[in-house]
């Protein structure tokens, strides 16, 4: 049985998939190093301040190796931080890791929970939707996702905090207590950035599911001979229906992770959330090279990372995949 | 729709209208007042104007990232899916490495790294508009690339060079287009988003995302400032968008 899995198909694809991850997550370092490092001026004018004497710079750009070849500079920082050693911070002077460290759990709860609010609401709308084309519902819901891929979600952001913080003093504009201080106060904090940026998800999520559902209900042979056994519109579309077109859902839940973790950098600036993305913002205004790009490599990683996870779960939720058959 | 967008561009040049960077009137006016139509901002230069020419920020950039992403990543596209092989395999890569970065991490990096200014953003913004481009070209140039009138062209021993630009580029040009107008939409975005975190047209020029900044700092005396740029950016990604959606249901229904 073992065996049989090991030499299946999928057992090939996850492997070459991998090949490619480590082939992108190369391509994704080098070039954020190349970025960052070949800076006009760069680092050590940054570090030595305004009124250095060459010299200063000179010291720092020997600490800092900045003398070496660019290429050699690459594998000394790509050995190190593949130990988890990113450095440390040019403007703090501590390791980045461990700035970092505290910031990596408050973004992950924000894009989990944005995730979350995003596709409980997506998948009762568009099944009401779905389940009366053109009807009320339906055309509620599909101006209601037009406007939310229209609208950025950090001037969505702002009039959330227009409203809810200045206007009706419900919800605080800014600041963020942690976890640790309480599970509620925690996500009282968090309501008004996840809303933000739950919102274009939601309106991307809306408008495939719907689609897709109408997809199913009108053109598939499963769905006629469903209805043919006698089923409800509602049971077909609930439960058969649904189930194939979460196969899309997922699918459109990689291809937007990356959309999600650039919104995150918007939304925790805006909402003073201490993310990574806000220490990013933070370090790229302070010309905090090391920072900055272990922010930067940190959230391709999770992008890189967890579209892999998705393109998986796919394959494991998909019979036709899982089984190795060519049949798609 | 987009015609009353366009207005940006035409209405300054028939109709007279308060320097946007000035700064001559008195600050602080209330929306509607006579010749101040949307007031005035904190240090006395015209709303009104400054919507106008920071419209045309917003429309030069988004079209300009758009284009550029078009041109480019078509041409990529369709050379890697017309030849296929080893130029495909690399090409592909490294527009994967690309697009493994999240849209809105890269153009910041690429700005911060080019420095402020509108040419600068439209650079950073195509980083990521010509993977993507690139990447509907060659799925396009694929399908393309079997029908009969290519393997003609190429048994008569047209040059390829000829055959991409003659035969294929006419063919998968009207999906690329149609894509192009969503890529407006979102390039706007981005660089409303890259304004108002100070990565875009420098501040004393007016642009709707830096509006929406300067005005985030009095939100809660005047949130007329902020309101109004957001009105309008909201609106003018929406009619693209909506310019877009009609587009592709047109093509779709052919």
């Amino acid at each position: 049985m073992l065996t049989r899995i090991m030499n299946s198909a999928i057992a090939q694809a996850v492997v070459r998939r991998l090949g490619q991850v480590v082939v992108v997550m190369l391509g994704v370092t080098f070039m954020t190093f190349a970025l960052m490092n070949l800076l006009p001026g760069g680092a050590a004018i940054a570090l030595a301040g305004p009124n250095a004497t060459q010299e200063r710079i000179n010291q720092i750009r020997l600490e800092l190796h900045l003398n070496e070849p660019f290429l050699v500079r690459y594998w000394h920082w790509l050995s190190r931080a593949a130990t988890g050693n990113l450095g440390n911070s040019l403007s703090s002077g501590q390791p980045v890791s461990h700035a970092l460290a505290s910031r990596i759990p408050v973004t992950v709860e924000l894009v989990i929970l944005a995730l979350a609010v995003a596709l409980l609401l997506c998948v009762p709308i568009a099944i009401l939707g779905a389940s009366r084309p053109n009807g009320i519902v339906d055309r509620f819901a599909t101006y209601l996702s037009v406007a939310g891929l229209a609208m950025p979600n950090f001037v969505f952001g702002l009039v959330l905090i227009l409203i809810f913080a200045v206007r009706l003093h419900w919800l605080p504009a800014l600041g963020f207590v942690p976890l640790s201080h309480g599970i509620w106060r925690n996500l009282r904090t968090m309501i008004l950035p996840v809303a933000a940026l739950a919102l274009p998800l939601f309106a991307t999520f809306l408008r495939v599911l719907r689609a897709d559902l109408i997809d199913q209900m009108y053109g598939q042979d499963y769905i006629v001979t469903a209805r043919s056994k006698g089923l409800s519109r509602r049971r077909i579309l609930t439960v058969h229906a649904l189930r194939n077109s979460l196969f899309s859902l997922i699918t459109l839940v990689g291809l937007n992770l990356g959309v999600l973790m650039g919104g995150t950098v918007l939304i925790e600036e805006i909402f003073g959330v201490p993310g990574v993305g806000q220490a990013m913002i933070t370090a790229i205004s302070l010309q905090d090279v090391t920072t900055a790009e272990a922010v930067v490599v940190i959230i391709a990683l999770a992008v890189v990372v967890t579209s892999l996870l998705t393109d998986l779960t796919y394959a494991f939720l998909d019979p036709r995949v899982r089984y190795g058959s060519d049949s798609r | 729709m987009i015609l009353l967008i366009l207005a940006c561009f035409v209405w300054p040049l028939i109709y007279p209208v308060p320097s946007p960077i000035a700064g001559d009137s008195a600050p602080n006016i209330p929306p509607l007042t006579a010749g101040h139509l949307f007031g005035t901002d904190q240090t006395g230069n015209d709303v009104f104007s400054r919507i106008l020419y920071g419209g045309r920020v917003s429309l030069e950039v988004g079209f300009g990232a758009a284009i550029l992403g078009l041109v480019v990543g078509g041409a990529l596209g369709a050379m890697a899916g017309y030849f296929g092989g080893l130029l495909e395999a690399t090409v592909m890569r490294v527009l994967e490495i690309f697009l493994a970065f999240p849209s809105l991490v890269l153009a910041i990096v690429v700005a911060s790294y080019l420095g402020p200014s509108e040419m600068h953003v439209i650079w950073a913004i195509s980083f990521f508009t010509v993977p993507y481009f690139a990447r509907l070209a060659r799925a396009n140039t694929l399908q393309v690339r079997e029908q009969t009138y290519i393997r003609a062209a190429q048994l008569m021993g047209v040059r390829d060079s000829r055959t991409l630009v003659r035969h294929v580029a006419p063919n998968i040009l009207p999906p690329l287009m149609t894509f192009g107008l969503l890529g407006v939409g979102f390039s706007i975005i981005i660089e409303a988003a890259l304004s108002f975190l100070g990565l875009g047209v420098p501040p004393p020029h007016p642009s709707w995302g830096n509006m929406i900044s300067q005005g985030q700092q009095n939100l809660t005396t005047q949130p007329v400032l902020v309101i109004i740029p957001s009105a309008f950016l909201f609106a003018a990604v929406l009619a693209v968008n909506l310019t877009g959606d009609a587009l592709r249901y047109r093509w779709s229904a052919q």
